[in-house]
């Protein structure tokens, strides 16, 4: 269902969603899977916007999207 | 570095009741992710006896310390935090240059505890695996079960132990739990056994390693590595960012070989000679025929991985994350919903866009109050300290035949009034860094660099530049120490460059020596004192500037593409006071030691320049006074009414012949061979003289200001109050227009705001900068900026005035 794939900075206060493609230079791209924040990672918005603060499966995580650096996220029901 | 340094040395501080206390020491690195709980660990093992520094060259904390068991003597080295061993920054290539015994100064490891948070072990297992696939002997730690239980993930840990092939020990470092156990897991290692781990990668990328692993065995640089050829020739093959390519083998990143055109971060090569990198430090770089070969065979064996579909970097976090999953596999699995903890509760207020930034503008307005206010008292101490101490030195000396001469003025004016100068801003930076301390231990920092992230991010820098900026307002020196969190080197050195813009206390006493003696006090609209005002206006124009030169700096020489911020935020945990008050002393100490050493030297060669020379015809027309006085006082009786206004007298005599003698000392003539420069300023030879001898210390310029405009000469104390009445009545050299206006006042205030007149601050941007080219630049553009801010305000000034 890729018509349900949404940028991170679009997803609401907790909603929960799986990443689903991360778009940027490949060392950027890297250095978010080597955190945990891969394909597939099932997040919860905490506090939207630029920079947001996402909950992963025990912590939180804050995160600023630059220009050319983009994380699309699949929402779960 | 000798061979003999790196060899293990004896267990020398060993208890007694240690059964062989000439066995090795034996030296153990302690790796892991930030916020896993590390230092706590650290301090569980080794207690009180730990000792930091910096890794040699580069400014990444080190901390080491001993603990000893029944049987065996442990040196641990407690490594920066990190999140994965492919190096992208100086700590992670420092992580990586320990365990293989590159750094100087540092043995070889022989074991390494490696600690993963047991409420994200998915995460923290990533690290893990790189640390196994080392070969050294290896205890996993698993650490913080009880939070991973309050977020109901439940961890088996006998399973686990079942899956790694290394021993696995539970901890609660913060309660002491396991500290034993973990022990006597070290007990049983062997230092001397390397394991052959397994591969968790593909085996068309091993096949790439073996052929690798042989050059390396050949490698000069490589021979004699603690570490497996193998290991090496994988992270050769994976380092995305080409940091290890270049400490290895001297390549550039991008250029395919040495790099020649690296000269910082603003050309898009960060490597070779960018940040001093390899400059300050010894590291073993071969070079050579043999690793310009292993370059080529990497950037073959890279092109035919990619050709036959294995992504690299990507593989690595494919792979490995394949792996963690298997090992988790019934380990341990996240809760089905996610839980609300107490530290959620918390981050909806505190993150909160209006009652967050609200509750984070008074928790800045209490630390600013307490950094101005609670430390004054304190700092009048020293300051009276200091002055009996001079007092003390001068009475101690008086009679003998250093009395009055060049060494009495040297130890009193140079080293007491240099030192003194730096010591009476501790308590403000004491009291600063047990704030900064309390905050970042219980994680209200990453909540307060979120908050700040937006504001900063308009001007190319992010949120983690906020709290060095903060510090820089009561001194330069720890604002620039705290950029060490700036994860982003540009950024990093971006606030590195507009941290002595910031309003430190240094400037305080001549913005309040000319407010006092040149702005009106009066009040506007009845209520706003225009002092007051002035002052204020001040620190936001030094605020202003700061920002403006960010701007620029991150469009121009510090321009390239910004990495996307990504900052983990720790649960909220209450401050230990024991970790908090380390923290305070230790920064207290590196303050004094660096502000202190430097500020010495810089002090003795001012107190020079305002001494010599010493012509002997200068004293003379004041001698024959000097005597009659002298031998007045000599003899009346020890308790005559007259002798306390001869003393004066007498005192007033010797002062007149110190100014006679400083207004021809090398100081004042360099003042007047810059009074041209000046003029345009509304300044000076004597103004000039005084700014420049306040370039070392600007702090330095109210004393000079002082000698040069003879404030002491009529026998009262050269405090602030008879200064600004010297300064008020100081007029043109032979004419009787008065010198000082408000346009020079406000010139002169200004040219402090801007300009870069600390040494110290100038030490500590080359320290952390890794060279001399920074602190250049920064002296090089905030004196002109200075000099220009000065020249339009008393030009402006003059003309509106009339």
């Amino acid at each position: 269902m890729v018509d349900s794939v949404i940028s991170l900075t679009n997803l609401l206060p907790g909603q929960v969603a799986e990443i689903f493609r991360i778009e940027g230079r490949p060392e950027d791209v890297h250095r978010f899977e080597e955190f945990g924040l891969g394909r597939g990672t099932r997040i919860e918005m905490f506090r939207s916007g630029n920079p947001c603060i996402v909950r992963t499966a025990s912590n939180k995580v804050c995160l600023r999207l630059q220009n050319r650096f983009h994380v699309f996220v699949r929402p779960v029901a | 570095m000798s061979s003999s340094d790196r060899s293990p040395r004896p267990c020398e501080d060993a208890p007694t009741s240690l059964p062989d206390s000439s066995r090795p020491v034996v030296n153990v690195a302690l790796v892991g992710n930030p916020n896993t709980g590390k230092s706590t660990l650290f301090s569980a093992l080794v207690g009180v006896q730990q000792r930091v520094g910096n890794y040699p060259g580069v400014t990444v904390e080190k901390k080491t310390g001993r603990f000893t068991t029944e049987t065996q003597c442990y040196h641990l080295v407690d490594l920066p935090g990190l999140y994965s061993l492919a190096p992208r920054g100086r700590d992670e290539m420092v992580v990586i240059e320990v365990l293989l015994g590159h750094m100087t100064q540092m043995p070889p490891i022989d074991m390494v505890i490696c600690i993963v948070d047991g409420s994200n072990l998915e995460r923290n297992l990533y690290l893990a695996g790189q640390v196994l696939e080392l070969g050294l002997p290896t205890v996993v730690v698993v650490n913080k079960l009880d939070v991973a239980e309050s977020h109901g993930i439940s961890v088996n840990l006998e399973q686990l132990r079942r899956r790694l092939p290394v021993p696995v020990v539970a901890t609660q470092a913060n309660r002491r739990r396991g500290i034993d156990e973990l022990k006597q897991s070290l007990d049983r290692l062997d230092p001397g056994t390397r394991r052959e781990p397994k591969s968790v990668f593909p085996e068309i990328l091993e096949n790439e390693v073996a052929l690798l692993s042989e050059s390396i065995e050949n490698l000069e640089g490589c021979r004699g590595c603690r570490l497996s050829p193998r290991w090496l020739a994988r992270r050769l093959l994976l380092d995305a960012n080409g940091f290890l390519e270049a400490t290895l083998l001297g390549a550039c990143p991008g250029h395919g070989g040495p790099c020649g055109r690296g000269r910082g971060w603003g050309n898009g090569c960060g490597y070779g000679r960018g940040w001093g990198w390899r400059g300050g430090r010894q590291v073993n770089l071969p070079g050579g025929p043999a690793a310009a070969e292993l370059r080529t065979q990497l950037l073959d064996a890279r092109r035919r991985l990619i050709d036959a579909g294995c992504p690299l970097p990507g593989i690595e976090t494919e792979a490995r994350h394949a792996w963690t999953k298997t090992i988790l596999d019934g380990v341990s699995s996240p809760p089905a919903q996610y839980q609300s903890t107490p530290s959620d509760r918390l981050d909806h207020v505190l993150t909160h866009p209006v009652w967050g930034l609200l509750i984070f503008g008074l928790l800045m307005f209490v630390v600013f109050q307490a950094v101005f206010t609670a430390a004054i008292p304190i700092m009048n101490l020293i300051t009276t300290a200091v002055e009996r101490l001079g007092i003390a030195l001068t009475a101690a000396l008086a009679g003998t035949n250093l009395a009055g001469g060049a060494v009495e003025s040297l130890l009193v004016r140079g080293v007491l009034g240099g030192v003194g100068g730096v010591l009476v801003f501790l308590p403000q930076i004491l009291i600063l860094f047990f704030f900064i301390a309390l905050l970042e231990q219980c994680g209200y920092m990453a909540r307060a660099a979120f908050l700040m992230d937006k504001l900063m991010a308009r001007v190319g820098l992010n949120g983690q530049s906020f709290i060095p900026l903060l510090c820089s307002f009561a001194c330069a020196v720890p604002g620039i120490m705290a950029t060490r969190v700036i994860s982003d080197h540009r950024s990093r050195l971006t606030t590195m460059l507009i941290a002595p813009l910031m309003t430190c206390s240094a400037r305080l006493p001549i913005y309040t020596l000319l407010i006092a003696a040149f702005v009106p006090s009066h009040d506007l609209l009845g209520v706003i004192n225009l002092q007051g005002l002035t002052l204020l206006a001040l620190y936001v124009f030094g605020t202003v500037v700061a920002i403006v030169v960010a701007w620029v700096l991150k469009r121009t020489m510090l321009r390239g593409s910004a990495t996307p911020l990504l900052m983990e935020m720790p649960p909220y945990e209450w401050p230990s006071a024991r970790a908090v008050l380390m923290r305070v002393a230790e920064r207290g100490w590196i303050f004094v030691r660096t502000a202190g050493t430097v500020i010495l030297g810089v002090s003795i060669v001012v107190w020079a320049a305002l001494y010599y020379p010493r012509p002997a015809e200068i004293e003379a027309p004041f001698a024959p006074r000097r005597e009659t006085l002298q031998l007045s006082l000599d003899q009346l009786p020890p308790n005559a009414a007259a002798r306390a206004r001869l003393k004066t007298d007498l005192a007033q005599v010797n002062a007149q012949i110190d100014a006679a003698y400083q207004r021809q000392s090398i100081l004042a003539r360099l003042g007047r061979a810059i009074e041209p420069v000046v003029r345009p300023l509304g300044w000076d030879w004597r103004i000039g003289s005084a700014v420049l001898a306040s370039f070392p210390q600007r702090e330095a310029v109210v004393a000079t200001l002082g000698v040069i405009f003879g404030a002491g000469q009529t026998g009262e104390p050269a405090d602030a109050a008879s200064l600004a009445g010297h300064l008020r009545n100081a007029t043109w050299e032979r004419t009787d227009r008065p010198l000082f206006t408000l346009p020079v006042a406000l010139s002169l205030m200004v040219f402090y705001a801007l300009c870069a007149q600390c040494a110290a601050t100038l030490a500590v941007i080359g320290r952390e900068s890794g060279g001399w080219r920074w602190p250049l630049f920064t002296f090089g553009y905030l004196t002109t900026l200075a000099y220009l801010g000065a020249l339009v305000t008393y030009q402006f000034g003059t003309w509106l005035a009339g």
